[in-house]
């Protein structure tokens, strides 16, 4: 009896040592990263070097975007260290995967900013980077998506510390509009909208807001729904039309978009087809190769040329030095700008601190890459004022058109 | 004009279907197993097409055997890897890791080739175009047409006249039997998944054709429609999964001409609905054929 109880109390002593060890080692972990947390709200110069988060997805179904912007990211963090970081300090990139799920992306953003972070790269979409945003703003952090084109994206919807880098959808259908309308001389349009996710739709309906308005006719407004792998109903409506468009207008994005030209022209619909930035793919280009790939226009952030992006032969020489292969698609770009004005604002700024730099990113006139950019103020939403490049594929190749501003940006 | 030209297109799709069907079906029959990493033969299949265009830049037949081969080798090493050691579990376990398959070679994908479209470079004679008395069509239709038929003759002839399509017959009647008469298992199911990976990559042709592209998920939807034009014909017969793909494309056809351009992004809520009658009228779909419960094990 009394074994047993010297052995309960010796057990019960041990228990409470470890418990004791276990809660010294609690609050230690939270003292450091308490501190660590610090260091990243303050915008604090101390320490040596600055922390910036990415919450981008890396795996699901916003992969394809999110992931090769990373690698423009964490190119752009090498270049800035070579030439001696930010504020004179190293970068440091913490990469952490949304996995393509808005829950995740939360999450993930709340890791960063405990991380310390000093701003956050949030993935690009308004569905899936807005609550990477809302945590940034939360924390007093500047957040920016690289490519989230929705006209949501802004200080209007997520708060005043929050950007996009990408024109909005309402720069981007008007200026396909405009060119359509003003410069090709089209009249009537048959408009197909992917109704599967926000980017599409709200694409479409800038672009049939801006083309009406200049007086163009939109004969039909019909639909797909990425995923269905067949357009045979909308390519039946379209033979039946009495008087033929002169262009169809699709807001879709691969892997359908490929399926979709191809299956109008296999079938012998030779009206040009116009679209956004989701046609800026050379997965798109190869599918339709030299023998459906004409005809083919299309509004987008960069073309990859010296032409179109005096310095690009010097990008693309780091690029390629760092990856070992070609870029492939202009989210490389856009991301590394992303980066870069980070960088240079938070320079300018003297700081990390995200009001301060907030404040820089509203009024600066930006000279990257993928074109000037000017953000409007956080009164009227942080538009973003940029030029799109036009081009315009033949035989399967893109060739440039020129950077166009819209005459008229339909109201968000 | 428009009648011949939805005959076509609805016989070619229907073909297409078949195939697909026909695929899942052989393996359910044995192993009871609904296969939902199927969807992902078929899109290494058209990975290997890729691979074998742009890197080895085989001419077109090679590139079609290499495609084949790739559906096959990953449909028989997932058997052997995968499905055989979980084989006398549950049926629950069985399905379970046919889904841990299917995520494993979309991720796989994903990492080692790039989570964005992959464009395929195509055989000129899939970017042809027929005029059939009017009717306009991609000589794919017409080819998909032609491989269903020579596919269902050689599978018939090999379940017919063979021993080794007897010993799938036999056991996919009566699996416990069937091995008590001496026919060693894993040779019959390695069977089933290697036939079952030559169809998913034979349809991954004429699925790649028709977008030229190839991403991680391509096969989620060629698996939806496989699944339901099984359970629409019949999940217990070859016959079932055939006539099965055929409903499923003339449905899917019709409901697309029919149905109103605002309604057209219910067509799959349509189908969903046949698929819910089919499971509360007939469950067991259109072709009866031999409806027993048993499974290995």
């Amino acid at each position: 009896m009394s074994k047993s109880d010297s052995g309960d109390s010796k057990r019960q002593r041990r228990v409470g040592r470890l418990a004791a060890i276990m809660c010294a080692m609690l609050v230690l972990g939270l003292a450091v990263t308490g501190c660590a947390a610090k260091t990243g709200t303050d915008g604090a110069v101390s320490g040596d070097e600055i922390i910036i988060g990415t919450a981008l997805c890396q795996t699901g179904i916003q992969a394809p975007l999110d992931e090769p912007q990373l690698r423009g990211v964490q190119l752009a963090v090498d270049e800035l260290n070579a030439n001696g970081g930010i504020l004179g300090k190293q970068v440091k990139l913490v990469a952490l995967d949304g996995k393509s799920d808005p829950v995740t992306v939360g999450n993930v953003a709340k890791q960063l900013v405990d991380d310390g972070a000093a701003a956050i790269i949030t993935p690009s979409d308004f569905d899936f980077g807005g609550p990477a945003s809302r945590e940034a703003q939360k924390a007093g952090l500047v957040g920016i998506s690289p490519a989230a084109s929705s006209p949501l994206y802004g200080s209007a919807a997520l708060g005043d510390l929050q950007f996009t880098m990408s024109m909005w959808n309402t720069t981007m259908g008007a200026v396909s509009a405009e060119y359509a309308y003003n410069t090709l001389g089209y009249r009537s349009v048959y408009v197909i909208t992917d109704d599967f996710i926000d980017y599409t739709k709200s694409l479409s309906k800038y672009f049939i807001v801006r083309f009406k308005e200049l007086g163009g006719t939109v004969v039909f407004e019909d639909t797909y729904t990425q995923g269905q792998a067949d357009v045979s109903a909308q390519l039946a409506r379209i033979k039946a039309l009495p008087e033929k468009p002169d262009f169809i207008y699709i807001s879709s994005y691969m892997p359908d978009l490929g399926l979709m030209i191809r299956t109008l022209r296999e079938s012998g619909i030779t009206q040009p087809v116009i679209g956004g930035d989701a046609y800026d793919d050379p997965a798109l280009w190869g599918a339709l190769g030299a023998q459906y790939g004409s005809d083919v226009y299309y509004d987008t952030h960069c073309f990859f040329s010296n032409e179109a992006n005096p310095g690009y032969d010097k990008w693309l020489a780091s690029y390629q030095d760092k990856y070992g292969k070609d870029p492939e698609t202009p989210m490389i770009m856009i991301g590394y700008d992303a980066m870069m004005v980070l960088a240079q604002s938070m320079d300018k700024a003297g700081t990390t601190e995200g009001a301060a730099v907030a404040k820089v990113m509203e009024t600066t006139e930006y000279n990257l890459f993928t074109g000037k950019l000017k953000w409007s103020d956080a009164a009227s939403g942080h538009e973003p004022n940029k030029a799109a490049a036009m081009v315009q594929l033949e035989a399967g190749t893109p060739k440039f058109l020129g950077w166009f501003i819209p005459e008229k940006i339909p109201a968000p | 004009m428009m009648n011949l030209e939805f005959m076509i297109n609805t016989i070619s799709l229907g073909s297409l279907y078949a195939l697909l069907s026909l695929g899942l079906v052989l393996v359910f029959g044995i192993l009871k197993l609904v296969n939902f990493a199927y969807g992902e033969y078929l899109m290494i299949g058209g990975y290997g097409l890729y691979f074998s265009a742009t890197v080895l830049h085989a001419p077109w037949w090679a590139m079609v055997v290499f495609g084949i081969l790739a559906a096959i080798l990953t449909s028989y090493l997932s058997e052997l890897a995968a499905f055989r050691p979980v084989r006398n579990k549950s049926a629950n376990a069985l399905l379970v890791t046919s889904f841990a398959v299917s995520i494993f070679l979309q991720n796989a994908v994903l990492i080692l080739v790039s989570p964005r479209a992959r464009a395929v470079p195509l055989p000129p004679i899939f970017s042809q175009t027929v005029n059939i008395y009017g009717a306009v069509t991609p000589v794919r239709n017409l080819l998909i047409i032609g491989t269903t038929i020579s596919v269902l003759i050689l599978l018939s002839l090999l379940m017919k006249k063979t021993v080794l399509g007897l010993a799938m017959r036999a056991a996919s009647d009566k699996f416990t039997t069937t091995r008590l008469m001496g026919v060693p298992a894993n040779l019959v199911i390695s069977a089933a998944f290697v036939i079952s990976g030559l169809l998913a990559g034979i349809s991954s042709i004429f699925w790649i054709g028709r977008s030229a592209s190839v991403d991680p998920v391509t096969g989620a939807a060629p698996l939806l429609i496989a699944f339901i034009a099984t359970v629409v014909g019949g999940m217990h017969s070859p016959a079932g999964a055939v006539v099965g793909g055929f409903v499923y494309g003339l449905l899917f056809n019709v409901l697309s001409i029919t149905l109103p351009a605002s309604m057209i992004s219910y067509r799959d809520a349509f189908m969903f609905v046949i698929v819910v009658l089919f499971l509360l009228i007939r469950p067991e779909g259109i072709i009866k054929g031999g409806y027993t419960e048993e499974r290995v094990g």
